[in-house]
Formats: structure tokens, C-alpha cells, sequence
């Protein structure tokens, strides 16, 4: 199977072939539309409001949209993988609590957070994606189910009250800079790099685009869907986990009550920066469109001074028509109603 | 809907005329003509067996009878009224109605209510009028002599049950002609025979029935009349008392039948290489012993439903509930799950290349390699430049058209052969010492067909043990150095090269021994 090519031609075949994976990410872009209306609301926000492009308005849209950006990258594995994580917002807080508790127990910081994002990875990878992966259980099935049963773990642990978390190194996590920028937005930026690579450059990654696009085909292929699963539940699960540690060094204390609806934002990013619902088309640049579509939305309506429910309107409307245009894409009949906008491709009888 | 020409009136009306009258039926898709001047006459009460080998346009001319399909061109009539073409709904109130395999029953309702479903007549301003419903269900039962309580679920009923409530229900609105499609396929012997004394029944009260079936003992057993189609064009109408099994067979095989074996080569045969026994799927196959040698083709021909795809799934390790013993090599293997099939030196091309080949999102050269690296190290980079290399390679040996240079496009983009060359060469890649495909050439252009069957060929040299389930006999006839033909879940025989023939074939594939 491995002979040397010797002719020439397959030599610009190659740098082409490489080219275009490196653009890929770029020119199948689902998101390209969603991230045009990110930069023409950027524009203008910056001309209409004098207070919006401002280093400490920019500084605070990114730090606040932090927690939001590290959950959706874990998101956006699960529906990568064909699947959805209903259980980050409750994976957040029990994360929370359990940092409260190691660091108020008097743990050394460092571990106490390195216990943390190994029990955010147990609890999505031992039991969302054992469920889900090995048992094969209906994802909406054991997440719905896992988010109710972790909340409820969070209050009777913490029973209903909030503990204030004193760490230095938590209060510098969330307020100090390095070289000039916000240390959370270095931490998105790291889980960004990482996940990018992840999913682009590894076989595992491979396996989550095969796992999400067709794990029939997957499976007999050799691949194994359930383990892939199980791992990215773990990710999911981990990242959901980050959130919480974010949270907690944010506010300074571990709430019960901290990421109930978080799991809203973050589909409606992953959404909006195109990763199909059905799995295995999209991927986190995508994502990190869609966090800051939301980010920036939210900023410029409340510098523009604008009651915040319209946010809620729009990122509503955007979500719809997202994923109106992702279904109309794939289809081959387009209708509408009653209005039939394409006539269907007969299939082929025999 | 767009302008077709409507049908022309046939002004015949005589006493004599059959129920139903299709004639000129013309029909193509893209470039293939599927039906050419096809006809189809059903007399009054009449059990009508519609017989074809597959593509020979059967299923076109049911689903242009039963409003399913508009066609090119057509002259129906039913009991001398043009039929309204191209609308289901108003050709099931004509008096067509059609049961298929899959039954289109609620499970969850009981069968006086899916016999009655969706009437209008039984709707009340409160809702449906249950007395109402349970006593025009029971009249149905009544007429057709059928022994079952109205008031069961579905769920709980046998197949051959379910097949009953759906005859019940075309005939509860007023089917005059019933279409039965491969109704037998999934029924055994004793349901088949309670199956036809229903039929038996409709013909008591004037019904006629539209019989399609490939077992030709059944249709020589419940047939009055037969119309025998082969690539789209009616060859026989007769009675079925005037015709033979071999007679039969020789109409619906044709032209193929002395066509003989294609141009492979005489194999130069090794040693044993695969050896199955006694393999048995509760359900799906029976006792199935063979063995092939390295460097062989073996065919499986067989109906739909006779285990051949289902035989290939057991040996890949896709059905938990095989029993049985694999050696290869002369050493004890079995498959628990694909991963484990793939180590152990098993490759399978499935036949639905779209549902379960490719991930139709991801690129050529992701397709390709996936089975070759599904035991790399997970966190791996993939080699890129040595990908592009091995793709550049396989596009060259296998002619895949339109992939030099392009791995990173989506697999979408190639044509169906070239996608399943694809999907072989996913699995050449892995050296393969047992390669099972199941309808290698599906869905591909004749062009594409013959390169499959000339790298099948080729693959001999190294070796493997090559097993092809098909359900075109020609191929099997073109590729196979031996055919074992399946009937219900069993090896029936075994025909060596210079034996084989569609004839043969379509004989033993038919339930006669």
C-alpha cells in the first residue's frame, strides 16, 4: 500500500490537499453568516456608543462571558458526538460546592482545583457517558435526568446556603491581568487552543465528527462509539466543571444557585455558531462565534442602555433562524407550510 | 403538481372488460426507462400474480396504480373510468388499495379501531362514535370470515394478523382491487395458508387481488392469471394452469439466461481459508455450514429475507445471538463486535452505503482512513502528508474519479461508484484476510460496476476469502467461482461455476428444491 510517488503533479495535489484542510474550518463555515452580523453589531455598537469600545467595557464583556465560553466548548463535544449535555448547569454548581468545601476544609488551592475538574470529568464520563456511551441510553433521557439528580445533590451538600470561598489565587484567577489581558480570558483562551487541537489534529477528535455523522458507519468501522462517548461526556463534564471554579472565584463564595439556565446559553451558542444539532458537522471556532455574538449582545444593549429582555428576543430569533438555515441546507425539498420552494428529487425505483 | 398529460379516456365499457386495464404504462427516471409500454389486465374476482426479477419494474407499476408514482404516460382504467393518476388518496377511494410488508398499523390501538381509522363517517362532534366504529369493524371481519376479537391491540396480534387488519381495512373502504406486495415474506407456512384462505374469501365476494411475490410455489398455488415483466415491459400474460415452474423461470430470466459466466479468470485456489459452521441467528438463519478458500469468491444468492445479508452480519459480529464456530485459518475466531471482527482480520462492506459505509460529513480521506486507524493511539495527530500520499495511491490503483488531490473534500462530492470504492478501499487498507460484501455494485453505475468486479478479482492474489451477497444474479454469475443459494435462513445448494445460471439460481432462490 505505501509506495513512493514519484510523479510531480501529485505533489501540488498534496499541498492543495493540505491547504484545504487548514481552510476547511473556514470555507464550510456555518457560522460565517451569524459571525458577518457579530462584526456589523460590533461596528455598531463602536459608532453609536461612545462607552462600548472601551479597554474596560471590552475587558468586562469577555471576562463575563468567561464561564459561558468554557461551558459551551464542552457543549459543543456533546453535539458534536450526535448528543446534548443537559446537566452542565447542575455539573457547575456541584463543582462549586465541592471547590467551597476542599478549599474551606483547607486543601491546597492547586489541588483542590485539580480535584474539581477531575470530578466535573467523573461525574459527566462515569455517569452521563456510561449511560449514554456503554448502556446506550437516549442522551436527553440521562442528562434531564442527571441535571435534577446533581441539583439536588448541590442543596442537600450545601444545604440551600452559599459559603464564602476565601483564596487568593481564586481572587487573582478572576481579577488579575497578564500582559495586559484578564487572566479568564487567558483560560479561554487555552481551553479554546486545546479543544481546537483536540478536535482537529487527533484521532479522537476524528472519532467525534465519525461518532456524531454516523455511528452505524462508525461502529463498523472499527471505531469504538461507546468509549469515544464516554470521553466526551468526561470533556463535557471537565469544562462544566471550569465553569464552576470560574464562578466561584468570580463571587468570591460557592452558590447553589449558580447555572440553572446556563445550559440554555450554551446550546443557543454552540447553535448559532453552526455545529448541527444532528451531530458531526461544526466545531468550536463555531462556538466561540456564538459566545461572542451573545457576549457582545448583551454589552452593547446595556451600554446603549436598552431593557435587556430584548436580548432575549433576539438571541431567541437568531437561534431560529440558525437552524431554519442549517435544515433548509440539507434538504432536498424545501417547503415551507404548504409553500413548496423546490421541487423534490424523485428517488430512483426499480 | 406540475401539468402531466392526463390519461385519455379508454371507451371501451364492454361486459366482458377487465376490472382493471392498464395500458402503454411508460415511466422513466433520469435516463433509465423503468416501464416501457408496460400493461396489466385484472378480471373481475381474480387472483392476479404479478412476477418479475428485481428492477423489473414491478414496483414502479404498483406505485403508479396506486397513486404513488405519476407516470410518463398511461391509459388506467378501473371497471371502465380512467383512474386519477398520481394522487393516493383519490385512487385508494377509486378502489386500489395496497399491503405492503411493513404494516401500517397503531400498535397501540385495537383492531376494530385501525380498521376504521381516520374514517370521517365514524367522527362525532365529541369525538369518535366507539359503537359505531366496533360494529362497521366487525361487519368487516364478519365478510371476510376473519377470527379475530375486534377489541385486541395490535401489538398483540401475529404478523399474518396484522397483514388480515390491514386487508380488512382496504376492504372496509370498499377495495375493489387489493394489492398484495411481498406479503408472504415474513410469514410462516402455517400464516401463509391462513393468509390465502383470505384471499380465497376475497375472491368469494368479487374482489380481485394483485399478487406480487418471488416464491413461486405460492404464486402457482394462489394465482388465477399471471403477467410476467422483465426490464419494463410485459412479456406474458397467461393462465397460471397453462405455465410450469421451468416455464415460468425461462419468461422471467430471458435473454440473461444462456448468458453465461463473465470474463473472471479460473482461480487458482489455496488452502482453506474460512470455515463456518453450524451458524445459526435465532429467526434469521438456520444451520450454516461452509467453507471457502483463500483466494475465492463465493456468492450468496437468495430473496430478500433469506438470511444472506444477515449471514455476513453474524461472521462481522453484528448479531449477539449467533451460535455457531468460525475458523480461519484453521484456528477458532469469534466476532463479538465490529473492532473485534476488524482485529481478527474481517472486513465488511455493508449494502447500505449511506446508512452504515460513510460519514457523509466528513471528507474523502477521513472515510478512508478510519478502519485502518481506528487502534492508532487516540491522541494522535494524523499523519496528513503520508494520508494524502496513501489516498493519492488507492485513487490511482481503484480509479476513483474526481478524489486526486482532494482528501479533504466531502465524500459527498464523489458519485456512488466512486464511494464505494471508497468504502472497499477503507477496508483494503486493513489487509483484510475475510472481506463479506453485501451488494457491492448497489446503487452504482454500469461503468463503476465492472471496475468494482475487476478489483474484486484482483484482490484474490493476496489471498483472502472473499464472500458477496447479492441480490442480482448476473453479478454473482460474473464474480462467484461457487453460489450458495439461501431460502429462509438455509443454504438450499450449492452450484459450482460451470452449474450456475439465473435459471438455476432463480429455481432453488424460489422455494423449489
Amino acid at each position: 500500500m505505501v509506495k513512493q510517488d514519484d510523479n510531480g503533479s501529485a505533489g501540488d495535489g498534496r499541498t492543495r490537499q493540505l491547504a484545504s484542510n487548514s481552510l476547511r474550518t473556514l470555507t464550510d463555515a456555518s457560522f460565517l453568516g451569524v459571525f458577518l452580523m457579530l462584526v456589523v453589531m460590533f461596528l455598531y455598537f463602536t459608532f453609536t456608543q461612545s462607552s462600548f469600545l472601551t479597554s474596560g467595557n471590552i475587558t468586562s464583556l469577555l471576562t463575563g462571558v468567561s464561564i459561558l465560553f468554557v461551558v459551551s466548548i464542552g457543549m459543543t463535544f456533546a453535539m458534536l458526538s450526535g448528543g446534548i449535555d443537559l446537566s452542565v448547569g447542575s455539573v457547575l454548581a456541584l463543582s462549586g460546592i465541592l471547590l467551597g468545601k476542599l478549599v474551606v476544609g483547607g486543601m491546597p488551592i492547586g489541588l483542590a482545583i485539580f480535584l474539581t475538574l477531575v470530578g466535573g470529568a467523573v461525574l459527566g464520563g462515569l455517569i452521563n457517558g456510561f449511560f449514554v456511551g456503554i448502556v446506550g441510553l437516549s442522551f436527553l433521557v440521562v442528562t434531564l435526568g442527571t441535571n435534577i439528580l446533581f441539583r439536588g445533590v448541590v442543596n442537600l451538600w450545601s444545604n440551600s446556603k452559599t459559603t464564602q470561598v476565601i483564596s487568593p489565587f481564586l481572587e487573582t484567577l478572576a481579577f488579575e491581568n497578564l500582559l495586559g489581558v484578564p487572566i479568564s480570558v487567558w483560560i479561554m483562551i487555552g481551553v479554546f487552543v486545546v479543544a481546537f487541537y483536540v478536535l482537529r489534529n487527533t484521532y479522537f477528535g476524528r472519532d467525534v465528527y465519525a461518532v456524531g455523522g454516523n455511528a452505524d458507519a462508525a461502529r463498523l468501522s472499527g471505531i469504538n462509539v461507546g468509549r469515544t462517548i464516554l470521553f466526551v461526556y468526561a470533556i463535557t463534564g471537565m469544562l462544566s466543571a471550569l465553569g464552576g471554579i470560574l464562578q466561584v472565584a468570580r463571587v468570591g463564595a460557592a452558590s447553589p444557585l449558580v447555572g440553572e439556565t446556563i445550559v440554555f446559553d450554551a446550546t443557543a451558542a454552540v447553535l448559532i455558531g453552526g455545529t448541527s444539532f444532528k451531530g458531526g458537522s461544526g466545531g468550536v471556532v463555531g462556538t466561540a462565534v456564538g459566545v461572542l455574538f451573545l457576549g457582545v449582545l448583551q454589552n452593547g444593549l446595556a451600554v446603549s442602555g436598552v431593557q435587556s429582555f430584548w436580548q432575549q428576543v433576539v438571541t431567541g430569533a437568531i437561534l431560529v433562524i440558525a437552524v431554519l438555515i442549517e435544515t433548509l441546507r440539507g434538504r432536498e425539498q424545501v417547503s415551507i407550510g404548504r409553500f413548496r420552494l423546490r421541487r423534490p428529487a424523485r428517488a430512483r425505483g426499480g | 403538481m406540475s401539468a402531466d398529460p392526463t390519461p385519455s379516456v379508454s371507451a371501451e365499457g364492454a361486459a366482458q372488460a377487465p376490472l382493471l386495464h392498464a395500458l402503454d404504462v411508460n415511466k422513466h427516471y433520469g435516463g433509465v426507462k423503468a416501464l416501457t409500454e408496460a400493461s396489466l389486465e385484472v378480471g373481475h374476482g381474480e387472483v392476479h400474480g404479478l412476477i418479475g426479477e428485481n428492477g423489473s419494474g414491478k414496483s414502479t407499476l404498483l406505485k403508479i396504480l396506486s397513486g404513488q408514482t405519476l407516470p410518463d404516460e398511461a391509459n388506467v382504467t378501473l371497471d371502465g373510468k380512467p383512474l386519477p393518476l398520481g394522487n393516493p388518496v383519490r385512487c385508494l377511494d377509486a378502489g386500489i388499495a395496497t399491503v405492503t410488508q411493513e404494516t401500517t398499523l397503531v400498535p397501540e390501538l385495537s383492531v376494530a379501531e385501525n380498521i376504521v381509522l381516520g374514517r370521517r363517517a365514524i367522527r362525532r362532534w365529541w369525538g369518535v362514535d366507539r359503537r359505531a366504529s366496533r360494529q362497521r369493524a366487525v361487519e368487516v371481519l364478519d365478510r371476510l370470515d376473519l377470527r379475530l376479537n375486534p377489541r385486541t391491540p395490535v401489538k398483540r396480534l401475529r404478523p399474518d394478523e396484522r397483514q388480515m387488519v390491514e386487508i380488512a381495512r382496504a376492504i372496509s373502504m370498499d377495495a375493489r382491487v387489493l394489492i398484495l406486495d411481498e406479503p408472504t415474506s415474513s410469514l410462516t407456512d402455517e400464516e401463509v395458508d391462513s393468509l390465502f384462505g383470505v384471499v380465497t374469501n376475497l375472491k368469494a365476494h368479487g374482489i380481485s387481488t394483485i399478487f406480487v411475490s418471488h416464491r413461486l410455489k405460492e404464486v402457482f398455488h394462489i394465482t388465477d392469471s399471471l403477467t410476467v415483466l422483465r426490464d419494463g415491459r410485459t412479456i406474458a400474460k397467461e393462465a397460471t394452469a397453462d405455465l410450469d415452474v421451468d416455464k415460468l423461470i425461462a419468461l422471467m430470466v430471458g435473454r440473461h439466461m444462456e448468458q453465461k459466466t463473465g470474463g473472471a479468470p479460473p482461480a487458482k485456489l489455496g488452502k482453506t481459508r474460512l470455515s463456518v459452521s453450524k451458524l445459526t441467528v435465532p429467526g434469521m438463519i438456520e444451520d450454516v455450514s461452509f467453507e471457502v478458500a483463500s483466494g475465492e469468491i463465493v456468492g450468496f444468492a437468495g430473496l430478500i429475507g433469506a438470511g444472506r445479508s444477515e449471514l455476513l452480519q453474524a461472521i462481522f459480529g453484528l448479531h449477539a445471538s449467533a451460535e455457531g464456530t468460525i475458523e480461519l485459518d484453521g484456528a477458532n475466531v469469534w466476532n463479538r463486535n465490529p473492532h473485534q471482527a476488524m482485529n481478527n482480520g474481517f472486513a465488511l462492506v455493508p449494502a447500505d452505503r449511506k446508512e452504515e459505509g460513510l460519514i457523509l460529513p466528513m471528507s474523502i480521506r477521513e472515510n478512508l482512513m478510519i478502519a485502518r486507524t481506528a487502534d492508532s493511539f487516540r491522541l494522535r495527530r494524523p499523519p496528513l502528508r503520508r494520508e494524502a500520499e496513501e489516498l493519492d495511491q488507492v485513487v490511482g490503483s481503484l480509479r476513483v474519479a474526481g478524489a486526486k488531490g482532494r482528501g479533504g473534500a466531502p465524500i459527498a462530492s464523489l458519485s456512488g461508484g466512486n464511494q464505494q470504492k471508497i468504502v472497499l478501499a477503507k477496508w483494503l487498507a486493513v489487509d483484510p484476510k475475510v472481506i463479506l460484501l453485501d451488494e457491492p455494485t448497489r446503487g452504482v453505475d454500469v461503468g463503476a460496476k465492472d471496475e468494482i468486479y475487476e478489483i474484486l478479482d484482483r484482490l484474490r492474489e493476496g489471498g483472502p476469502a472473499i464472500l458477496v451477497s447479492s441480490s442480482e444474479t448476473p453479478e454473482l454469475l460474473r464474480l462467484c467461482d461457487r453460489i450458495f443459494v439461501m431460502f429462509r435462513g438455509r443454504i438450499v445448494t450449492a452450484l459450482a461455476k460451470d452449474d450456475a445460471s439465473e435459471s438455476a439460481i432463480a429455481h432453488y432462490a424460489t422455494g423449489n428444491n
